[in-house]
């Protein structure tokens, strides 16, 4: 009987498993990085209404984060200020600035301005800027160096791994509280430490004396 | 190491028995199969509608959706919307909390209202009013939900058809102008405590003087006023003083329940119930079971028309006993009554000693619904018992009597009336039978309804040519004012604009005197300027801040009672003959006007545990006389009853309640709606299997229709038979949670006396033993050779040294009210799952509330159905509040595959819904079985719409009752499991509360009971402790100091963070139904 098939088809189906398994594999890691919030956010930055820029105002003019956020240390919510918070100045500097139109006719109709989000928490977490702010956590830390950007972009990932980092080492990130705004700021270097040490040896003892204790086993710290 | 088994103890053949249904006393296999099941048989099943080739066809469209969207896969833009002006003491994301009241026939409820961004969430009671101390009832809890109900009225209406504002303004100044003296003009009002509300009724009267003002409440005080009119002469009222009294009779009188009683009535009662101080004895002569009845020591089960031979009888012991000549005098004039069997003899005679050797300090309650002269008989009683001035004071009453709804009727009839103001009210729905209400209305040329909802009497008005229905607004939602219970003058200050442009009814008043439309706040401050003398920024804030004008309470005046007009009065009572139907306020729907409140519809009665309907509630030997049958399978099968009295005939399905009297029905009045009302009008029903038939559409069955304006609250000689044929299926729960029958354990009771001796008699478990409890091969054993109970699971670490949660339940003075439930269903956003899913065991409520009846098991010569059984007829009651017991060994946690439930480190077992698979394992293995499962979107589904397929079947509610939810809780999807979480938002928030104000230093811990959880914070008894037992000086820890504290199956060592601390009664050793044994609860021979 005449072979239907080849000799060289023996090799067919394992070509073909090593092809599905590389596709496989490939669609996996694809996945895998593509739908990390790693990649999904770190980096947006979409265009706001008005082009406000952090920078001139937290860099250049050195305002505090709670002139306008005034809530961060009282609320869950660090709140975008109103347009009367913004027109207590701007009612007599840059008045007539044309990219200012929005902000003047939002003071004038009482309509307000429609900011577009950078950062959110997922429905199911739950953050509380108040607690992290009062015990010492900057807002560098979750935000970057927003005193130097000129359009806010989403510079950490905010995935559950990277709340958890720091929940399990608070002493990475804890500071004293006057430093808090100060988004410039680094652990002052003792000696021949490098920086991560100065701020490991600080945290250590702001933790120990500060009794912090954040939510790491306890699911219901975050969801509930 | 060898499966180690650990067993439960056995059940005695003697001693109490501890049930919660018919079913499991007769140990049927329908309960046996339900106890043994995690849920019901097919309840874990979906009975899909759709037939296989449209499921298909739904897959298909599916897919093809799923397309589409996958290749719209983009981030939403998000916006960020600030105010843009700053709103004052608005934080974005915290809650603002603000006193109010709500209007309440029997006096305003002083509330405190949490509101997050302008929209209120949650009601609480104001912890500044005397009356309140931060409780609450069912219904102020319940309220929320009226205020987001989009079946609310939401339009104008002239004839029936829509119309703008301006249209009816017009008409009615049209009105003011011809109203001229007011003749022709009648108002009809619900009973409105306001003083405002009163203010402009009396000027209006002025302005108009030949206007007829009528007030009707189906629920109101009618006898009541009669009764203290004659006893006390005009304008005063006998109000019981409850803290004083050490034994208490209450004849018909439901004073620990939401109707008759007062917050700080019940909370005055409870405070004497704990055996730590000396305890009050309470006596309870009814007809069916109550809460009132619950916490009896000693109850008498008589028909409701009996209740005034009752009364006769222990008037004569009374009378003879203390040589009072005029209750003597009173009783000659009362006609004779039919005696009564021994025992029950015997029962009024020792309760009568009881009460004269306690002469001065004790009490006798009537309840309202009894006729005038009995309630003027027991006066009497109450002078010759030394309780006037004691434990009964006087008040002024605040309102004139006006008409009734009897006399506009009649100038119905007469022509006189020819423009009819119904403010409030649906007395199309609830008027007495015989006034044919809803068919005078249409002879009245000019209708002006006002109401919340288009109820019965705004859907009579559609067809009347100059008919109008105006929309009220809520009370969340309107300035006002009221006056609580004690009289004292309350603020009721707007949370929200009225959602769909409602007036308030002092608005209403207010157009016809000044021909606009005012703000209600310049009304109530108006007459706060009259009221205070004057009125000033700081007075009017304070008044709004703590909710009431302190010092406005009505002071106590003395009572002299008048013995001859109290004989005249008494000389009224006729004896009851023959079947008696009993027309009862529901604990729930009060008189119908909560209808439409999912909340309230889907709680369990507190006695009957039904949900969704009202039923005729029979004793299990009139039952029997009548040959009624039920079962359980999912949902109750009962027979049909065929009442004929009063001249009409109700067919109503009747269900067997222990305990009820014999030849009595009570049936629960405000159901059988067929308003256009989704939750409780006429579509308000859904079962998609059966059930029915052609009978029945709508929620219950309106009990109005039988009822006259002669016999309002008791008809007698009614005609009962039995509908043969079809079965009606009621949602009861029951039996769900059922715990195997472990009531000896679950429940541990004992007598004062006992407890005297042996304070720590709940603590001992070797009685457990001694009927095979437990590990029998545990290697730790006590001195005795008990085994030390262990766990089979691990225990957690429990990390946090500030902070361990616990709670502590006081089952003394639980009455069993269910509060607890609707505040917990309001603070943690539980879904309403509608009357079939009840039925399949899928309600959704995160502590339930059981009910045990308990019986003698040494009186079985009671029988039902052939079998020797316990005493169904005559038990007693015993409530027991079942959260989550956070056993710090859970056994659900251990079988998560997906560790969605695991332990937190301060003694929490937590759920994380979102690594939720809904294998339900742990619903199967918790021992309390206190978790629920989300079986369909219940949050996002309308009741009907739970079985299809998801992408083509229309989702959603509506946007106001995602307005109701608490944002600081995570709305549930399907395929999810729930259960308490001790309140956990309210914990992170006291623990992030002292961070914050900790800052630099280590005082982190939550200062002492800062803060409650839901159900502590609405109990009206304070049954209810939680805290934190890491700290000594919390109330919970002290309470779980105290020997009565026990945990549930301790014995399988789990370790549960809730403890219970036993019941004790007071019973009176004299009294024929005294129970035999010292410790009540589990009839322990080394104990008796």
């Amino acid at each position: 009987m005449p072979q239907i098939f080849p000799r060289g088809s023996n090799l067919v189906p394992l070509k073909i498993a090593i092809v599905l398994g590389a596709l496989a594999t490939g669609a996996f890691g694809a996945f895998w990085y593509y739908w990390t919030p790693k990649y999904t956010r770190v980096g947006y930055q979409p265009e706001q209404p008005i082009p406000f820029s952090h920078k001139i105002h937290a860099g250049q003019l050195q305002m505090d984060c709670r002139y306008c956020h005034s809530f961060v240390e009282t609320a869950a919510h660090s709140n975008i200020p109103t347009a009367q918070v913004c027109m207590s100045c701007h009612s007599q500097i840059q008045k007539d600035n044309p990219k200012l139109a929005p902000l003047r006719e939002a003071w004038e109709t009482g309509k307000p301005v429609k900011w577009v989000q950078v950062h959110k928490t997922p429905d199911h977490a739950y953050f509380n800027h108040s607690v992290h702010v009062n015990r010492g956590v900057s807002c560098v830390s979750c935000h970057g160096r927003v005193d130097q950007m000129d359009v806010v972009y989403h510079a950490e990932s905010h995935a559950m791994k990277f709340c958890l980092d720091c929940h399990r080492a608070p002493e990475s990130g804890l500071r004293p509280l006057d430093e808090v705004t100060n988004l410039a700021w680094t652990a002052p270097i003792k000696g021949k430490e490098s920086a991560k040490q100065a701020q490991l040896d600080l945290g250590n003892e702001l933790k120990k004396q500060r009794d912090v204790n954040p939510p790491v086993n306890n699911c219901a710290g975050c969801h509930r | 190491m060898s499966k180690r088994i650990l067993n439960h103890p056995t059940e005695k053949e003697t001693g109490p028995k501890y049930w919660r249904s018919l079913g499991q006393v007769a140990d049927t296999p329908e309960f046996k199969s339900w106890v043994a099941r995690e849920f019901p048989e097919g309840a874990s099943e979906i009975n899909l509608e759709t037939s296989r080739r449209s499921f298909m066809k739904y897959m298909a469209a599916s897919a093809a959706l799923a397309g589409l969207s996958l290749s719209s896969c983009r981030r939403e833009e998000k916006n960020l919307v600030p105010f843009s002006r700053g709103v004052e003491w608005s934080v974005p994301g915290k809650a603002i909390f603000y006193a109010t009241s709500r209007p309440h026939r029997r006096g305003a409820q002083p509330l405190v209202v949490a509101t997050y961004d302008g929209r209120p969430t949650k009601v609480e009671g104001n912890p500044f009013h005397p009356s309140s101390k931060g409780a609450t009832d069912i219904h102020s809890q319940a309220s929320l939900l009226d205020l987001y109900d989009p079946d609310r009225s939401r339009h104008f209406r002239h004839a029936g058809n829509v119309v703008e504002e301006k249209d009816f303004t017009a008409a009615l100044e049209a009105l003011v102008k011809d109203a001229s003296d007011g003749s022709g003009i009648a108002f009809l009002t619900e009973h409105f405590t306001s003083p405002t509300f009163r203010r402009l009724r009396d000027d209006l009267a002025k302005k108009m003087p030949k206007a007829l003002w009528a007030e009707y409440e189906p629920l109101g005080g009618e006898e009541a006023r009669l009764a203290n009119e004659a006893a006390f002469g005009k304008g005063l009222r006998a109000i019981p003083n409850i803290a004083k009294a050490d034994a208490i009779l209450a004849l018909d009188c439901d004073f620990l329940g939401f109707d008759e009683g007062t917050l700080e009535g019940i909370r005055s009662f409870s405070q004497r119930r704990s055996p730590e101080q000396a305890m009050n004895r309470l006596y309870v002569v009814e007809n069916r079971y109550t809460v009132t009845g619950g916490m009896a020591d000693h109850r008498l089960r008589v028909q409701a028309g009996k209740v005034g031979a009752v009364a006769r009888q222990f008037a004569e012991i009374i009378a003879s006993k203390t040589g009072d000549e005029s209750l003597k005098s009173v009783i000659a004039k009362f006609p004779q009554t039919p005696a009564f069997s021994a025992e029950q003899g015997k029962w009024i005679a020792e309760s009568a000693e009881d009460l004269i050797a306690k002469k001065g300090a004790v009490l006798v309650l009537v309840g309202y619904r009894q006729p005038p002269a009995v309630q003027a008989l027991v006066h009497s009683i109450n002078a010759a018992l030394g309780a006037l001035g004691a434990t009964v004071v006087g008040r002024k009453t605040s309102s004139k009597p006006g008409a009734t709804i009897a006399d506009v009727s009649k100038g119905i009839a007469a022509g006189s009336v020819k423009t009819l103001f119904i403010l409030g009210g649906n007395p199309a729905f609830n008027a007495p039978a015989d006034l044919k209400f809803a068919e005078q209305l249409a002879n009245v040329k000019t209708v002006i309804r006002h109401g919340l909802y288009e109820d019965e009497t705004s859907l009579v008005l559609r067809g009347g040519k100059q008919s109008w229905h105006v929309p009220a607004a809520h009370y969340l939602e309107a300035w006002g004012d009221g006056r609580a219970s004690d009289n004292s003058i309350l603020s009721q200050q707007p949370m929200i604009l009225p959602l769909y442009g409602g007036w308030s009814e002092i608005q209403l008043l207010d157009f016809l005197l000044t021909g606009k439309k005012s703000e209600g706040l310049d009304l109530v401050q108006e007459t706060f300027k009259q009221i205070a003398r004057g009125i000033d920024t700081e007075s009017w804030a304070k008044f709004l801040h703590d909710g009431f004008l302190a010092g406005s309470q009505a002071k106590a005046e003395a009572l002299a009672l008048s013995a001859a007009s109290v004989a005249d009065l008494a000389a009224t009572f006729k004896s009851s003959e023959g079947f008696e139907i009993v027309f009862a306020p529901c604990a729930k729907v009060d008189d119908g006007r909560n209808a439409n409140n999912g909340w309230l519809q889907e709680l369990p009665d507190p006695i009957t545990k039904l949900t969704w309907d009202n039923a005729a509630l029979v004793s299990p030997a009139t039952a029997e006389k009548l040959g009624l049958t039920q079962d359980q399978k999912n949902g109750l099968f009962v027979s049909w009853l065929r009442i004929e009295a009063n001249g009409d005939v109700l067919e109503i399905p009747a269900m067997v309640a222990p305990g009820h009297a014999d030849d009595s029905i009570t049936i629960a009045l405000g159901y059988g709606r067929t308003f256009e009302g989704r939750v409780g009008g006429r579509e308000g029903n859904y079962m998609s299997h059966g059930g029915w038939g052609a009978k029945k559409s709508g929620v219950g069955f309106n009990a109005y229709k039988l009822r006259t304006l002669a016999a309002h609250y008791i008809a007698s000689g009614a005609k009962v038979s039995k509908v043969p044929g079809e079965k009606y299926i009621l949602a009861i729960t029951q039996e769900h949670g059922a715990l195997e029958g472990r009531g000896a354990d679950v429940i541990r009771e004992a007598t004062s006396e006992t407890h005297k001796h042996e304070p720590g008699f709940a603590k001992d478990q070797h009685w457990l033993h001694e009927r095979g409890a437990m590990d029998a091969e545990a290697e730790k054993r006590d001195k005795k050779g008990y085994p030390i109970p262990q766990s089979a699971y691990s225990h957690p670490e429990l990390k946090d040294k500030n902070h361990q949660w616990g709670m502590a339940v006081d089952l003394s003075i639980c009455t069993g009210c269910s509060a607890c439930m609707i505040a917990c269903q309001s603070e943690n956003n539980i879904p309403v799952v509608g009357k079939e899913q009840v039925a399949e065991g899928r309600e959704m409520h995160w502590i339930r509330m059981d009910r045990y009846f308990v019986s003698n098991m040494n009186d079985r010569e009671e029988k039902i159905g052939g079998t020797h059984l316990a005493n169904v007829n005559e038990p007693r009651m015993v409530m027991q509040p079942m959260p989550c017991q956070h056993c710090e060994n859970a056994p659900c946690e251990t079988v998560c595959p997906v560790n969605a439930t695991v332990h937190s480190d301060d003694g929490l077992n937590v759920m994380a819904y979102n690594r939720c698979i809904g294998t339900r394992y742990c619903a199967n293995n918790c021992p309390f079985k206190v978790r629920r499962f989300n079986f369909f979107d219940f949050n996002e589904r309308q009741k009907d719409k739970y079985f299809r397929w998801n992408l083509i079947n229309e989702k959603g509610m509506a946007d106001t009752l995602k307005m109701s939810k608490n944002p600081n809780v995570t709305v549930r999807m399907r395929g999810v499991m729930e259960k308490c979480t001790f309140c956990v938002q309210r914990i992170q928030e006291a623990k992030i509360a002292a961070k914050v104000k900790a800052k630099d230093t280590d005082k982190v811990q939550v200062p002492t009971d800062s803060f409650q959880s839901a159900c502590q914070q609405a109990c009206p008894t304070g049954a209810i402790v939680f805290g934190n037992t890491k700290d000594p000086n919390s109330a919970v820890s002290k309470t779980k100091d105290n020997p009565r504290d026990y945990r549930l199956f301790d014995y399988i060592g789990v370790n549960a963070r809730v403890s219970y601390l036993a019941r004790v009664m007071n019973p009176n050793p004299k009294m024929p139904d005294a129970p035999k044994d010292a410790i009540m609860g589990h009839s322990n021979g080394g104990h008796a």
